[in-house]
């Protein structure tokens, strides 16, 4: 198997499962796709090295993260390869509760909702969030921290919308 | 309270995830597509490590009698063997007339880029005020390591000089602007002795983006990236279109073709081929099943439908297998530089006609990352890379 099948694999396996995590990083359909798309061209670029010493899948994702909290990519996109969907409903989240945080996590700086994605989404520790962004595990602490606390301060205290459940 | 914040997060997270857009079908297909593009385009645009040369092999192309008139059916024979992988001898060893080491800092210690060759034994180097933005250029000469300065460059921000070519004892280079969201090209000279700048003054401003310079006689000749081969006095008067050559781009002069090296679509770069001055033209034998086809003025390359990469002559003749495609095609229609085995790792330059190969000397530090040379496509003729203290010229051309 060459190169080029072993890519093309790569991505019809993963590209969703990479979609979802740059839709969760940056909130937006478009900015999933692009953020993808171009993390996919990087690793392409970058394959027959990545392959061999790294693993793709981290690899791609510590890219997308990186793009999306780069100063240089804001305001810039590439032509996407294929048309979206119009944007999906947030009625589809499960509890009003949970609109309300993903509506508050739009307000975040990306590096605090960077740091919160890793941490909830990717289930990464401080340390390892640390290796990705490319910042000192105080930074991490110290974003995670402000990010919480804004999200605390703008949805309500859950016991006073959802009773005293559990 | 924060633990249940934090459940909740998870929980939203994993849950909005799902409303992520899904990725079509032939994705795949598309990145490595652009990708490659891309490749190309940095390539191109940057000029950088080999693929440079437009200046030193055009000018000698152009001062020599016949030029390449004969190289569409070259006497040179491609040589049986494939893509070597042992460990080589440095190129300095296998190729010691056209092999150089020079230090990477100029006298008071800035760094330099090499540009090209002005002859035989001057280098033109460019030193940068930022990334990439030239504030000079300087003529280094091989044989006495003397470096004198040719002129200062000056660009507006965001405006780079590029396309460097020599001929006719000038420098000629390129800017490009966006005027009203278009790029405009607009083109400059410096004497090689030394001496101001001058603007090539054209009667209209030059709508599209140079893709490549070369000095033929007293005239500048200028492909686009848009497409369409022109030429324009260098004292200034009017940019003529070149007959025949709509929609072509410059490979090496007088050779010009298309498409160019810009194939969004994975047509095979250079396909057709027109010599301007003598109106004789090529078709390059391009099978329906491959893909990423280069071609230069006497072979292509590319991989096949099983994937496996080949180089043969234009005219599909003796066709070869090669171990490894080369996404940019052959530097000269001969070179291409492997990946080596790893350990050691590195790369080696690989003369598809003799079947020599040297090691270049490159090796991946402790994170694995190395330096790697991309060989130019085309008449590239410069091999340009830092080692360590010292920087290594390679003159392709004296590379028999």
């Amino acid at each position: 198997m060459d190169d080029d099948s072993r890519f093309a694999d790569f991505v019809a396996a993963r590209a969703d499962a990479l979609l979802r995590y740059g839709y969760v990083l940056s909130g937006d359909p478009h900015d999933a796709a692009d953020l993808t798309q171009e993390a996919l061209l990087r690793l392409h670029r970058a394959w027959s090295r990545v392959y061999r010493k790294d693993n793709p899948e981290s690899y791609t994702r510590r890219i997308m993260a990186r793009l999306h909290i780069s100063v240089w990519r804001r305001g810039r996109r590439e032509r996407l390869f294929w048309d979206l969907p119009d944007q999906a409903h947030l009625d589809t989240l499960p509890s009003e509760a949970e609109q309300d945080l993903w509506q508050a996590l739009k307000g975040l700086p990306r590096k605090q909702r960077a740091v919160l994605v890793l941490r909830y989404y990717e289930q990464l520790t401080d340390a390892e969030i640390a290796t990705v962004l490319g910042v000192s595990r105080g930074t991490v602490r110290s974003h995670a921290s402000l990010g919480l606390s804004k999200l605390r301060s703008s949805v309500p205290h859950p016991t006073a919308t959802e009773g005293s459940a559990s | 309270m924060n633990e249940h914040l934090e459940e909740m997060l998870r929980s939203a997270l994993g849950h909005a995830s799902e409303l992520a857009p899904q990725a079509p079908n032939n994705l795949s297909t598309h990145i490595v597509r652009r990708s490659r593009v891309r490749r190309i385009r940095a390539q191109a645009l940057l000029a950088a490590a080999a693929v440079v040369v437009i200046a030193g092999g055009v000018a000698v192309a152009v001062r020599g009698a016949g030029h390449d008139a004969t190289a569409v059916n070259p006497s040179v024979t491609p040589s049986p063997t494939a893509t070597e992988t042992r460990i080589p001898a440095s190129v300095e060893k296998v190729w010691p007339e056209a092999v150089w080491k020079i230090p990477v800092k100029l006298p008071g210690g800035r760094k330099f880029n090499p540009r090209g060759f002005v002859d035989d034994h001057t280098l033109l180097l460019e030193t940068w005020e930022s990334f990439e933005k030239a504030n000079a250029i300087y003529a280094y000469d091989l044989d006495s390591d003397r470096v004198r300065k040719i002129t200062n460059i000056r660009t507006p921000k965001g405006v780079y000089a590029s396309g460097y070519a020599a001929g006719g004892g000038r420098i000629v280079w390129q800017t490009i602007d966006v005027v009203h969201g278009k790029p405009v090209t607009s083109f400059w000279w410096a004497p090689v002795s030394g001496g101001e700048v001058t603007a090539v003054a054209t009667e209209r401003a030059v709508k599209g983006s140079g893709d490549k310079l070369t000095v033929v006689g007293d005239r500048l000749a200028f492909s686009l990236l848009e497409g369409g081969v022109f030429t324009v006095p260098l004292d200034g008067g009017a940019v003529e279109p070149v007959a025949g050559a709509a929609g072509h781009h410059i490979l090496r002069w007088p050779w010009v073709g298309t498409p160019g090296l810009y194939t969004p679509e994975g047509e095979a770069s250079f396909q057709e081929l027109l010599n301007v001055e003598t109106g004789e033209t090529s078709r390059a034998v391009v099978h329906p099943e491959e893909q990423n086809v280069r071609c230069g003025v006497t072979t292509c390359t590319g991989t096949r439908g099983d994937h496996t990469a080949f180089y043969r002559l234009r005219d599909g003749s003796q066709e070869r297998p090669l171990t490894r495609s080369s996404m940019s095609g052959l530097a000269r229609d001969r070179f291409l530089t492997p990946f080596l085995p790893n350990p050691p790792g590195g790369q080696a330059l690989y003369d598809l006609v003799t079947g020599k190969s040297g090691d270049l000397g490159l090796r991946p530090n402790v994170k694995g990352q190395s330096f790697a040379v991309e060989l130019g496509f085309g008449d590239g003729r410069m091999v340009a890379y830092p080692l360590g203290s010292e920087y290594v010229i390679i003159d392709l051309a004296k590379i028999r």
